[in-house]
């Protein structure tokens, strides 16, 4: 398909032809001829540039609403063929200008926005070309198996309401923010480099986290029903403040939703179940 | 991440180099300071890309246009006609390389490129300038694949080669576009060249004029005869015919001169087989074509006047190439009416008085108007007269008389003035004509070369019985011009191309200097006559050859025909590089393997890795463990473990594998 710069070019033919006609001048219909054809053939060069491609989705970033998620992509070349100029596109992401001349694969990091909580889909990614002349464009629209996970959108809320009423035995009620420094541990891959004693690091005592505890030992519930009264979206929100508030403060937390229970444990990888179902959450499965 | 809209640096060296390769061979038309406005608009561009200067600014580029739009109209005296319309567009060229900023500026300056590489053909078509052009067009081309190679900052050649590549893909399809392409006359008028001098004999003769020419080693033009070619001394080549004497210069009858009646030729009879010859006339700016004595064209647009001479309408801007046949032996007009025969008797009253007394006495003397001529021509012959292209200069009031009994030395013009000058004195009516005599006859493809230097004029004297005839006082003089050219005739002098030192044909005795000489001079009629001559008419010639009836459709299967046969095993070349990398000849090896074990009823599952596919083929095949272990950890080691590939490792494996019988 010819690009604007093309149909351009097109028009500078015609200038040609109408001087080759004008001053019947044989050598200027061959060059006029000449570079018609080059758009030609130039077709063919423009397609084998996109063809022989093996476009990979290696993965997704999960993100908040609001925020760009990012992909990435790998895409290989099948062949010695050197690939340029090709360019890549999510609809309304960023893009990559990217070459395969010496090397056989390259890794993209496309910058999307996402915006609403579940699976985001980024629509169909758009590999184009216009090498090697400009004239004319090459494009094809790929689709990857590739979904960035969309957390709520965390709504902060003063205090967690009414936690101590749903607690099953009845102790104490952890207030946030009155943790008091209990001990130190032996580093765990996960921790808050916040959590870590450095200066122990320092005396060669090696890698330690400093662990603090709050009144409880089993961990904050976060309970569907702490919220009544919201609606489903602002539930989820305030719920998932919540859960980022406690991991940063690294207390123990587990999660109770409709059908859904995560025993209270604290680090990253809690943190994320937490958040994934907190995500997913009355989401339809994505599609395959 | 690459920028998608900036020009890289290898796009921007290919820009400015072929920026300087398109102007180079416009540069001699050009003023002088518009190759000034190329080079400090590289330097400023270079500048920029340097970050020591900015782009210019809105108000600057305003200047530098209005300015150079006054440079063209100063340096030409007008902005229309071709010259300074090219000009226009070469200072816009320069100009435009100063803003280059992003990729559309690129397109726009590229595809002037393009455009600058047609108006040189509209100057010349000739195969150097031809070829030039052509690696002006790689050059283009390339910067327009480096424009479209992001990320290159290093000049490199890589565009170059895909340009050449695509460019030579074109190519075949541009031939059978050329050949099939109707060709439509032009559709309105253009701009012509308004600049360029006129070359070759002009329509005005003075003493002197065609010595002047032939210090020009300049082609007038080339000629290839169907039939043999006449001897030296019978090529005359016709070109003008001056029955005018004024003011001490013979000129033409100017067209309102001639009553309305006296325009056409009297009817020739013409019953020998004529002469039949093409001629490619390089582009002379004037309106007279060159043909031997009764000449008629089947060219479309040549037309004849009534002194037997060929003409076009329109002056010879480009190589013209027509088709002449000529009857050397024909009488011509038997015939003469009083108008004509008072035009070729004329002469300016009171000139020249010693020159008609003597005429009058030779005259007396001669039984007839023949014998007459005879004498004129004896007396030439025998008083002394010297053949040079050095003569002394005649004063303005008696020029023949001074020529006639005091210099005695001078050049063809000389002889010819004389001698009609002296046969009108007498009575007898006579004209001058200019044209070029002789030519070499180029032995590689039978073509006569005619060059300036072959200029020459004669005479033309009407006898009663026998019409008009030929009379070449320089002959009399001498014989060497006629039988040999100008070169033998000025041996002594050594006055021949004494101006151009360069010149190949000063080097002819030299074999292969000049075998090479001529060969490119057959290449160069060739060219000419085969491509820059390709007309409508040419056209039809050739497609009734190749196609028998013309018809639409056979017209479309040729176009497409041939375009597939180019263009499919382009697309095969290009679109054959898509299959898959080929499986490496370690997991070729392995995989038999696997299928040897799986026609055993152990299949490998999809994604299983080497070792626990061995652990369950070693479970279900004991027999055959010790082996399947064995090869599985070679595998592993050659794959995964880093152990050094070599070919006998890998042969080793691939045989051991070939003879793996698994066991039950």
């Amino acid at each position: 398909m010819p690009s604007r710069v093309g149909f351009f070019f097109g028009l500078c033919l015609l200038l040609m032809l109408l001087t080759a006609i004008n001053y019947e001048n044989n050598m200027s219909y061959a060059l006029t001829f000449l570079l018609a054809t080059l758009f030609v053939v130039a077709t063919l060069h423009t397609y084998a540039n996109l063809s022989g491609l093996t476009i990979r989705a290696v993965r997704a970033q999960a993100v908040f609403p609001g925020q760009q998620s990012e992909f990435v992509v790998a895409i290989e070349r099948g062949g010695r063929h050197d690939h340029c100029a090709l360019r890549a596109q999510w609809p309304h992401g960023s893009q990559a200008l990217f070459n395969l001349v010496d090397a056989d694969s390259a890794q993209l990091r496309l910058q999307v926005p996402v915006a609403r909580r579940g699976w985001h889909h980024p629509g169909r990614l758009l590999l184009e070309s216009t090498y090697p002349l400009g004239l004319l464009r090459c494009w094809t629209w790929i689709d990857l198996d590739l979904q960035a996970l969309v957390y709520p959108q965390p709504l902060p809320s003063t205090a967690l309401p009414g936690a101590a009423a749903q607690r099953p035995d009845g102790a104490s009620l952890p207030v946030p923010g009155s943790d008091d420094f209990y001990g130190f541990r032996a580093y765990r891959p996960g921790d808050s480099p916040r959590q870590v004693y450095w200066k122990g690091l320092a005396r060669e005592r090696g890698l330690q986290t400093k662990q603090y505890t709050a009144y409880t030992g089993s961990g904050t519930w976060l309970d569907w029903d702490l919220f009544p009264g919201l609606g489903t979206e602002q539930r989820l929100s305030q719920l998932c403040y919540w859960a980022l508030a406690l991991h940063a403060r690294n207390e123990e937390y587990g999660l109770r939703l409709p059908g859904v229970v995560i025993a209270p444990a604290a680090g990253e990888q809690h943190r994320d179940q937490v958040l994934r179902e907190l995500a997913l959450y009355r989401v339809q499965a994505p599609p395959r | 991440m690459i920028q998608d809209q900036q020009v890289p640096r290898n796009a921007l060296a290919w820009i400015i180099l072929s920026l300087f390769t398109l102007v180079a061979p416009h540069a001699a038309r050009l003023p002088v300071w518009v190759l000034a406005v190329y080079a400090i608009a590289a330097g400023w561009r270079i500048m920029v890309y340097r970050g020591r200067w900015s782009f210019p600014g809105r108000r600057v580029k305003l200047a530098l246009i209005l300015t150079a739009f006054l440079g063209i109209f100063a340096s030409y005296g007008s902005l229309l006609g071709l010259e300074p319309t090219v000009a226009l567009l070469l200072t816009a060229f320069a100009l435009k390389l100063i803003e280059l900023a992003g990729r559309k500026d690129a397109y726009v300056l590229l595809f002037l490129g393009y455009f600058i590489c047609i108006t040189q053909f509209l100057f010349s078509q000739s195969l150097p300038v031809v070829l030039y052009s052509l690696c002006n067009v790689v050059l283009v081309t390339s910067a327009l694949v480096a424009l479209h190679r992001p990320g290159e900052h290093q000049f490199n050649r890589g565009s170059m080669r895909l340009a050449v590549t695509m460019l030579a893909q074109a190519l075949p399809l541009m031939l059978v576009l050329f050949f099939l392409f109707p060709r439509i006359g032009p559709l309105w008028t253009v701009p012509v060249k308004s600049h360029t001098a006129k070359t070759g004999v002009s329509d005005f003769m003075q003493p002197g004029d065609i010595a002047q020419l032939s210090k020009s080693d300049a082609v007038a033009f080339r000629v290839q005869f169907d039939g043999p070619i006449p001897p030296r001394s019978e090529l005359y080549w016709r070109g003008l015919v001056f029955s005018r004497l004024a003011d001490g210069a013979w000129s033409s009858l100017p067209y309102y001169a001639i009553p309305a009646r006296e325009r056409r030729a009297a009817a020739v009879t013409t019953a020998a087989p004529p002469l039949q010859y093409r001629v490619i006339l390089a582009p002379t700016q004037q309106h007279w074509l060159y043909s031997l004595r009764y000449a008629r064209s089947s060219t479309p647009g040549v037309m004849s006047s009534a002194d037997y001479r060929l003409f076009f309408p329109q002056e010879i801007e480009d190589d013209t190439l027509y088709s002449v046949s000529s009857w050397p032996r024909a009488t011509l007009e038997l015939q003469l009416s009083a108008w004509r025969r008072r035009t070729e008797l004329s002469l300016p009253p009171g000139s020249n008085p010693r020159s008609r007394e003597l005429a009058q006495r030779l005259r007396a003397a001669a039984a007839s108007d023949a014998e007459f001529v005879d004498a004129v021509l004896t007396h030439l012959r025998t008083r002394g007269f010297a053949y040079t292209l050095q003569p002394p200069l005649l004063d303005g009031t008696h020029p023949m008389d001074q020529f006639l009994f005091r210099t005695r030395r001078g050049f063809c013009e000389h002889y010819a003035y004389a001698f009609v000058v002296l046969m009108r004195a007498a009575g007898v009516p006579a004209r001058v004509v200019a044209g070029y005599q002789g030519g070499e006859i180029n032995p590689v493809n039978r073509t006569v070369i005619v060059r300036q230097f072959d200029a020459h004029a004669w005479a033309e004297v009407w006898l009663p019985g026998e019409g008009w005839v030929r009379v070449d006082p320089t002959t009399s003089v001498s014989p060497e011009r006629i039988e040999w050219g100008l070169e033998q005739a000025l041996q002594a002098e050594g006055s021949f191309l004494a101006d151009s030192p360069l010149s190949p044909l000063r080097y002819r005795r030299f074999a292969w200097v000049n075998q090479l000489r001529l060969r490119y001079d057959a290449l160069a009629f060739q060219w000419q006559s085969a491509v820059v001559g390709f007309n409508s008419e040419r056209q039809v010639q050739v497609l009734g050859r190749l196609l028998g009836e013309f018809s639409a459709a056979k017209f479309a299967a040729l176009l497409l025909g041939t375009w597939a046969l180019v263009l499919l095993p382009v697309a095969l070349a290009l679109l054959r590089r898509r299959q898959v990398p080929q499986l490496s000849a370690l997991d070729r090896a392995y995989l038999q393997f696997c299928d040897k074990l799986a026609g055993r009823g152990v299949a490998r599952a999809p994604g299983e890795s080497p070792g626990r596919y061995a652990q369950r083929v070693v479970s279900a095949l004991p027999a055959s463990a010790a082996q399947v272990r064995q090869l599985t950890a070679t595998y592993c080691d050659l794959a995964y473990a880093g152990r050094e590939q070599t070919k006998t490792s890998l042969r080793q494996f691939a045989r051991e594998v070939k003879a793996f019988r698994p066991r039950q």
